[in-house]
């Protein structure tokens, strides 16, 4: 085999990483520093004005404020209600046990957009069916306006995110939960600790390093998410619940500024960057211990 | 042998693929929205057409309203977008302005074609002394009253901000005593921003107010009378509560729902109302009526402009095949095929003099209303940047205003400087 022939043989899948990957990064990083409009073309180069411009704008900062917010709460919730299955399915109660675990992925494995729809109709303030139980149920007295109300958008784009992301969590906790040693059980039951003991004292602890992971990958994820906060919300009303990815494609597709909308592209890129790093820094941690 | 004989077939039928089949040339035809009765319609007039110019073939490609504008800009700017297509007349000035439509006054003739028109309307897809659009749909917005729900009241159509203030009023209750409010007066479309805008402004219209001086340099909205028709939909919001509640998430589909359902009395719409309640609950009727005007302007009840908008066709300068496009938008739009917007309830009203003065027009649901506001009505400014500043300043801020987030003198003095920014090139 001739020396070069490896290359030769890498070569299709590096110029395909180059064209889908690394060339639209690469010109997506140019146009941050350009004027670059949809409508009137490209105007040169403006430097870090792109950048200067969505400092300046309260839009950004009102869509990071909500990006954190759906990220850290949509993937908690998320977690805490996986654990919450997990713990269920653990037990193994019968033979439902199998059947509640395939039910319970469900929402995994259904499209967000799809899953955005469902929500939209589900959360909608006049025949939805989250209101309907509500008020019949008498937790409220009339139908909340979920997605219509400034103070409440936000909350439903974050339940339905916690109900796609949970099944994940669910998974990876089970997973969790099964390398936990049967004898450490055993000593505390000897010991007389409580079942709330055991779970603060042992189950958790154990559950620690794929609780970490799935936290950092779950904010990661959240942060990135375009579908269901623009199927259902489209950010809105008035950008109530605006998030960052939505805002990318309100710059470059509502207003057209694809300069702008770059320079927001790469500060989100930039923040995953940094998020992922430090996810790949608990990887490894949980892999050395 | 066997391989290379194998590979050889190969690159032969490849080759007589890639090719042209035969001597058809293929018009992309790219159509925006609609209401079912229309899009079936339009689909079955193409397969005639198709039948009968054997060297045309026009493909069509259904498309989404709501993101009509960057599935354009998107595709124009890579050289893709479609022959023709349907959108708003005002995007005459903007993409027109911007060299994406070719001017249909270059075609020889274009005189002829135009004569077929009703002139008012034609002129709306002109900018400057170009003209980039066939007019398709004509529609001025109305108010539609639920038959049924002002009948049970035993009131009439209101003709005046406080009639129609006070019919909201009435109309909205709690129907089945469980103590909960389940009919409101109004609902207003708030989850599209452009569709918010387009109605709204009718009410400042009615008022007298102009949205930009007529020379387009300046941004005028903002006055005293802009101020009253903001302040009355957000004192029947924020004091009245009889706007549904949760109108800033909803599009034409909630609206229908409602509507249809009984459970709004009154909505802003146009020509395409009828059709989808009709496909949504049929018997369910309702009666148009011109926007309202304000109470000291009664007077002009009949002469007050509301906001005329217009579907059109017009041909993408980037398009290989302009006479054979040309051709096929003759033929979409000529006047027999406009006669169909009379005869079935397309929600589409005719813009043609022959389908407009026929009998069958005297027929149709709604037309007389509609004609006569059409005779009044204004359409947008054309302006290059109509649409951002509609979209982008108007309707948000409008929108704010209604849900009492600002004042709205606030509201319009915000949207008033950000749009003079943009009219002036500094945004």
């Amino acid at each position: 085999m001739r020396k070069s022939t490896p290359y030769l043989l890498l070569l299709p899948a590096l110029l395909f990483t180059f064209f889908v990957l690394v060339y639209p990064l690469a010109q997506n990083l140019v146009n941050s520093f350009r004027q670059v409009s949809l409508i009137r073309g490209s105007g040169g180069w403006v430097g870090v004005q792109n950048y200067a411009k969505i400092f300046g704008d309260s839009l950004f900062w009102l869509s990071f404020r909500n990006t954190l917010i759906y990220a850290i709460a949509g993937t908690m919730l998320s977690v805490l209600t996986g654990l919450g299955f997990a713990l269920l399915l653990h037990e193994k109660i019968g033979r439902i046990t199998s059947l509640m675990g395939f039910l319970y992925t469900i929402p995994w494995v259904i499209s967000p957009v799809v899953a955005g729809f469902a929500w939209k109709w589900l959360l909608n303030d006049n025949y939805g069916i989250i209101n309907y139980w509500l008020v019949q149920t008498g937790i409220v007295n009339e139908g909340i306006t979920w997605l219509g109300d400034v103070h409440t958008a936000l909350i439903g784009v974050i339940v339905a995110r916690v109900w796609q992301f949970y099944p994940f969590a669910m998974v990876m906790l089970m997973a969790g939960l099964q390398t936990i040693p049967q004898e450490q059980y055993e000593a505390a039951s000897v010991d007389g600790a409580t079942p709330l003991q055991r779970f603060i004292h042992i189950t958790l602890p154990n559950l620690r390093s794929v609780m970490s992971v799935l936290l950092v990958l779950g904010v990661i994820w959240s942060f990135n998410d375009f579908n269901m906060v623009f199927v259902m919300t489209r950010g809105g009303p008035i950008n109530a619940s605006m998030v960052l990815p939505v805002l990318v494609r309100e710059f470059s597709f509502v207003h057209f500024d694809l300069g702008r909308g770059s320079a927001l592209s790469v500060m989100v890129f930039v923040l995953l960057a940094s998020m992922s790093f430090f996810y790949l820094k608990v990887l490894a941690k949980r892999e050395a211990q | 042998m066997k391989h290379r004989a194998i590979l050889i077939a190969f690159v032969v039928l490849i080759s007589f693929s890639c090719g042209k089949k035969d001597n058809v040339v293929e018009v992309q035809f790219w159509n925006f929205g609609g209401t079912v009765n229309f899009m079936k319609w339009v689909r079955q007039r193409i397969e005639t057409f198709n039948q009968t110019h054997p060297g045309i073939r026009v493909v069509q490609s259904d498309k989404s309203w709501n993101m009509i504008r960057e599935i354009l800009y998107a595709n124009f700017s890579a050289g893709v977008g479609p022959d023709v297509m349907t959108v708003h007349a005002n995007y005459a000035a903007e993409f027109g302005g911007a060299g994406f439509f070719y001017p249909l006054n270059k075609f020889p003739d274009f005189e002829e074609v135009k004569r077929k028109y009703e002139p008012n309307l034609f002129e709306s897809g002109r900018y400057k002394d170009d003209y980039y659009g066939l007019p398709s749909a004509a529609i001025a917005f109305v108010l539609v009253c639920n038959k049924a729900l002002f009948d049970r009241e035993g009131i009439r159509p209101p003709k005046t901000w406080s009639e129609f203030r006070e019919a909201a009023k009435r109309l909205t209750k709690d129907t089945n005593g469980d103590g909960t409010i389940d009919q409101y007066g109004l609902v207003v479309m708030g989850g599209d921003k452009g569709g918010f805008a387009y109605r709204l402004i009718p009410f400042f219209l009615k008022a007298g107010v102009n949205f930009m001086s007529d020379d387009m340099t300046k941004i005028t909205f903002n006055t005293p009378r802009g101020v009253a028709a903001l302040k009355l939909f957000a004192d029947m919001y924020q004091t009245d509560h009889s706007i549904t509640p949760g109108f800033l998430a909803y599009t034409l589909s909630e609206i229908n729902d409602l509507f249809s359902g009984n459970r709004v009395a009154m909505s802003i719409e146009g020509p395409w109302f009828r059709a989808m309640v009709q496909e949504k609950s049929p018997g369910n009727d309702f009666y148009t009526v011109p926007v309202p005007v304000p109470d000291d302007m009664i007077a002009q009840y009949d002469t007050a402009p509301t906001l005329q908008d217009m579907v059109m066709y017009p041909i993408s300068a980037q398009s290989k095949h302009l006479e054979e496009t040309w051709e096929f938008l003759k033929y979409i739009r000529n006047e027999e095929s406009d006669m169909a917007y009379v005869r079935a309830n397309l929600g589409a009203i005719a813009t043609t003099n022959f389908a407009l003065n026929s009998p069958e027009a005297e027929q149709y649901p709604d037309m007389q209303v509609y004609r006569h506001e059409l005779q009044h009505a204004r359409p947008w400014p054309a302006h290059p940047a109509i649409i951002p500043i509609v979209n982008n300043v108007l309707a948000p801020y409008g929108q704010k205003a209604i849900a009492g987030e600002i004042t709205p003198q606030e509201a319009l003095d915000l949207a008033a400087k950000e749009a003079q920014e943009i009219v002036e090139g500094k945004k």
